[in-house]
């Protein structure tokens, strides 16, 4: 553990803590334009947090210590997760940091708590939202793995930040089926955040929700934190995509320019990726769940088609 | 230096000790000491396998004369002494567990049995792992299946546990068969019963490899010969169906990847049969065991599919031996015997909490249950530990092992072949979707078990085990996070292949939750959390327990995406109170899940076989002159066979 990974940690995870919450902003205001409303203020996300800080907690009688702990660990491994993806510098990290396997299972910890929370308190809404997430994420999970084998199979590393340096580093595109993952990687964002035609984060209609369900029971501070976590994987989700298909900007070493440019080229690069996925949202109606394994599949064949290419040339 | 053969010596009379003693004393002191012996010999095995890895000394032990020209030999190399170091990790919960819970057995008689087998059974499993050649083998290994099936016949009265027995014989010894036939078939190549290097072209292998392929794999329980596993594991009692989904199915993997790696050189397909058997068995384990509600049945279909696990490891091997990836190559072993022995630390700790629920509530049915967290928290812990390990959530050993056959996947993109690799993506997406599935099927476990409230009054009453049941199932949930901490270490030293550190992450892990928590923990208003009066339901006026989400429920999803695998059939009768069949008077509708194992593999050849025996039953007619004539008869046939054919 090197004082330049100790910069690192600080620096990445302070700046994605302070930027996360712009971008759901930023994607509801996005929408808001779309559908001719207004929409929130860009820092309401802030305010949000702010607000539920400051409120007390409320517990059901019937949930357990599952439901007070599982706030701050989902937290704590998001943050660790964090670390997976430079978006400020690149630095010379403890061996198995930077893992992609170690990564997305990080973000299973996440989920596994998640919805061990839907069920603790006993509620019906909760337990829907707890299986319907296990059961789509474990049906997106061989589309992630592949995406992410064929990340490894172009790039010959399972080193997140290795294959930062590699794509950053080069002037032109690595490879150009990287496109074809890109494809795989922004439809698994959509899946992870919850978003159109997945799930609605604006509904609370027991039809349709998923990760709204779950959280139905929190409050408080716990609720801030469930919120900042799921802001934080959104970023990171959003970090992976920007560094393997417009990485140029990123910078490999350690200087304060470098950090400078860096923060700002991914400022500019995620607003344009939210916008995106705001318009994406925008233009999607809520899909059947028992239609999604399909919509998978298609992010299955991307990346799949990504390995054929690179075994039979 | 005999200092070191001095342990497993002690350890192996600790365990005839330990088999006799209840036997001829019938005292609840005699079974406390039975145990108490066969906790020794596992630290005793422990000193013994630790040494042996470290150094890697071979220790020599004499040979037993068995039958003439037939001696019995024990041997020891770093293969063995890696499974006997699992023998050493799962005996020791287990048997400070079986102290308190073979006392609740039904009759004194019985729990003089159960001590005095669990010792047996252990003892034999020991041998087997032990045994230096063919014979030995084959005969441990059928103590081991004798001992095993007295135990799962243990409650012999119920009519269900019968049908499980027997099911259980007819697999086991279907199983000894088969490695019979591969072992002789072995020793007419080689001339030799001892183990050793099989320096033979691999087309003169093929018989003994599909015979010994089947017959480890019917024991190891690989789809479609896994339908003995659901069936004996709830018959049997909890602490031997730790034993037996913890070690008895990974002396089956020992004896295979004994022959396996004595074989110079393999072909790629059987590298490919078994990756096939092993993804096959890792997924159908997984999915079945989504839709069962009876936990140790769930537990038992969970095993098939961690046993999927090991053999996907073992094909890697294979496959990257054959095509020249040395690293690769280890890297998968590696991975398959360190899953072996996380899966032998976590399936013991699950199923002897699955005892202790099922202890404590009288009932093996998940829906039953609820809110167990309240009424047995250090059980629930222990659980919850469990559950983290084998749905390898990192930084837990179950994580690791998965992480190395992820990654010797993910590495594989310069071997030559396409099509090889086409298979190995295949195989990589139903792995990945397994294990997903498998966090997937113990956050149903887990949360319908213990959380929220609790469905029926056999979950209300429940109350927290005594002490000792508690500890046997705290050194599984210690070990299975330590050695997940120190994998990197174990296995560089086990098998010198670099790994992610997990104890750095860990680490920071344990240190970024100690820094959230610190950040929020004022903020919010004084006074601390408040207690709500109920679970909020769109202003329902008291939350009952028909309310919460069921076992089956909340696997309802998954059972309608993956429905082409479930095969349901769903048959109704009516019965009309007219003669036109216009007015409804009563009726009967049903569901009915197609085993489709069962019925169109199993049956079909179980009918054959009692059709052909129904023929041969008619030679028997009892009288002692039809039966000399068909001894002179064999005599005469072999003789003109001896005399023209051989």
């Amino acid at each position: 553990m090197n004082a330049s990974f100790i910069l690192f940690a600080l620096l990445n995870t302070g700046f994605v803590l302070l930027v996360s919450p712009l971008f759901m902003s930023l994607i509801k205001k996005v929408k808001a334009y779309a559908q001719g409303r207004k929409g929130p203020r860009l820092l309401q996300s802030y305010y949000d947090l702010h607000k539920l800080m400051q409120k007390e907690v409320v517990y059901s009688p019937n949930s357990s210590g599952i439901m007070r702990v599982a706030p701050y660990l989902n937290l704590s491994v998001i943050i660790v997760a964090t670390l997976f993806v430079p978006i400020v510098f690149v630095p010379e990290a403890p061996a198995g940091i930077g893992n992609v396997i170690i990564f997305l299972y990080l973000l299973a910890i996440e989920r596994f708590f998640m919805a061990l929370c839907g069920l603790d308190a006993g509620s019906t809404f909760g337990g829907m939202g707890s299986s319907r997430l296990m059961s789509l994420s474990a049906v997106i999970e061989p589309t992630m793995i592949i995406a992410f084998a064929a990340l490894a199979y172009v790039l010959k590393t399972v080193n997140l930040h290795e294959m930062f340096s590699i794509t950053a580093g080069s002037p032109i595109p690595v490879s150009p089926t990287l496109a074809l993952i890109s494809i795989s990687l922004f439809i698994i964002i959509i899946v992870e955040t919850g978003r159109l035609p997945v799930d609605n984060p604006a509904t609370h209609l027991e039809l349709t929700m998923i990760n709204e369900a779950m959280i139905l029971e929190q409050s408080g501070k716990n609720l801030a934190l469930i919120e900042l976590t799921h802001a934080v994987k959104q970023i990171i989700l959003m970090a992976v995509l920007i560094n393997i298909l417009i990485p140029w900007g990123l910078a490999i070493r350690l200087t304060f320019a470098g950090l400078v440019v860096s923060c700002l080229y991914f400022l500019v690069k995620a607003s344009l990726l939210a916008v995106l996925i705001g318009l994406f949202e925008s233009s999607l109606a809520k899909m059947r769940l028992f239609r999604l394994p399909g919509f998978y599949m298609m992010a299955f064949f991307f990346s799949a088609l990504t390995i054929l290419m690179e075994a039979f040339t | 230096m005999y200092l070191l053969e001095a342990f497993v010596y002690g350890a192996v009379v600790a365990l005839i000790s330990g088999t006799f003693l209840p036997l001829l004393y019938h005292s609840k002191d005699a079974r406390k000491t039975s145990f108490g012996l066969s906790f020794i010999s596992s630290i005793l095995l422990l000193v013994f396998a630790g040494v042996v890895l470290y150094t890697g000394k071979e220790p020599v032990f004499p040979a037993f004369g068995f039958l003439p020209g037939l001696d019995l030999t024990l041997a020891v190399d770093r293969l063995s002494a890696g499974f006997i170091l699992l023998i050493a990790v799962v005996v020791p919960g287990v048997s400070i567990y079986s102290v308190e819970y073979v006392e609740h057995a039904k009759s004194e008689a019985r729990k003089d049995m159960q001590a005095a087998l669990t010792n047996l059974f252990i003892l034999s499993m020991l041998l087997v792992v032990l045994a230096g050649n063919m014979v030995g083998f084959l005969v441990f290994w059928e103590i081991m299946s004798m001992s095993s099936l007295l135990l799962v016949l243990h409650d012999y009265s119920s009519e269900e546990n019968k049908k499980a027995g027997f099911f259980y014989f007819v697999m086991t010894s279907l199983s000894t068969a088969f490695l019979f036939m591969g072992f002789i078939s072995l020793f007419r190549l080689t001339g030799s019963a001892e183990f050793g290097p099989i320096d033979y072209p691999a087309s003169v292998l093929t018989l003994p490899f599909l015979y010994l392929f089947i017959g480890f794999g019917i024991k190891a329980g690989i789809v479609p010969f896994h339908k003995w596993l659901p069936y004996a594991h709830p018959a049997a009692p909890s602490s031997i169906s730790a034993l037996m989904s913890g070690v008895m199915l990974k002396v089956a993997i020992y004896g295979f990847l004994r022959f396996l790696l004595s074989v110079s050189s393999p072909e790629l397909w059987w590298g490919v049969l078994i990756l096939i058997g092993g993804s096959l068995s890792a997924i159908l384990g997984v999915i079945y065991a989504l839709k069962e509600s009876d936990i140790k049945k769930l537990l038992a279909y969970s095993s098939i599919e961690n046993i999927g696990i090991i053999f996907i490891g073992i094909s890697l091997y294979v496959i990257f031996k054959i095509e020249g990836f040395e690293a690769l190559a280890m890297l998968s072993l590696a991975g398959a015997c360190f899953h072996a022995f996380n899966h032998a630390l976590f399936k013991s700790l699950l199923f002897l909490g699955a005892g202790s629920v099922i202890h404590a509530t009288g009932t093996r049915d998940i829906e039953a249950f609820g809110g167990l967290i309240k009424r047995m928290p250090h059980t629930a812990v222990l659980f919850l530990i469990g559950s983290v390990s084998i749905a390898s959530l990192p930084p837990t050993n179950g994580f690791v092992s998965e992480l190395m056959l992820f990654q010797a996947y993910f590495h594989s993109s310069p071997l030559p072949n396409p099509l090889l690799k086409v298979l190995l993506i295949i195989t990589l997406s139903v792995f990945a979707l397994t294990s997903a599935l498998a966090i997937t099927l113990f956050v149903k476990l887990f949360g319908i078990t213990f959380l929220a409230l609790p469905r029926t009054r056999f979950a209300e009453k429940a109350a927290e085990v005594p002490k000792l049941m508690l500890i046997g199932g705290a050194l599984p949930a210690a070990l299975c996070i330590l050695s997940g901490l120190f994998s990197r270490t174990l296995i560089l030293l086990g098998f010198g292949v670099e790994i992610p550190d997990m104890l750095v992450l860990g680490l920071i892990l344990i240190g970024t939750c100690g820094l959230v928590w610190l950040a929020v923990r004022n903020s919010g208003p004084s006074g601390g959390p408040r207690i709500s009066k109920e679970t909020w339901g769109c202003g329902i006026l008291a939350q009952h327990p028909t309310m919460e989400y069921t076992s089956a429920g909340f696997s309802e999803p998954i059972v309608v995406i993956f429905k082409k695998i479930y095969r349901t059939e769903i048959s109704s009768t009516r019965v009309y109170a007219d003669t036109k069949g216009s007015i409804f008077k009563s009726g009967t509708a049903s569901i009915h899940l197609i085993k489709f194992f069962e019925e169109r593999l199993y049956l079909p050849v179980a009918c054959a076989v009692s059709l052909v025996s129904s023929h041969v039953s008619k030679m028997q007619n009892g009288k002692l002159d039809t039966y000399l004539l068909y001894v002179f008869i064999a005599v005469l046939t072999l003789m003109i066979f001896t005399r023209f054919f051989a």
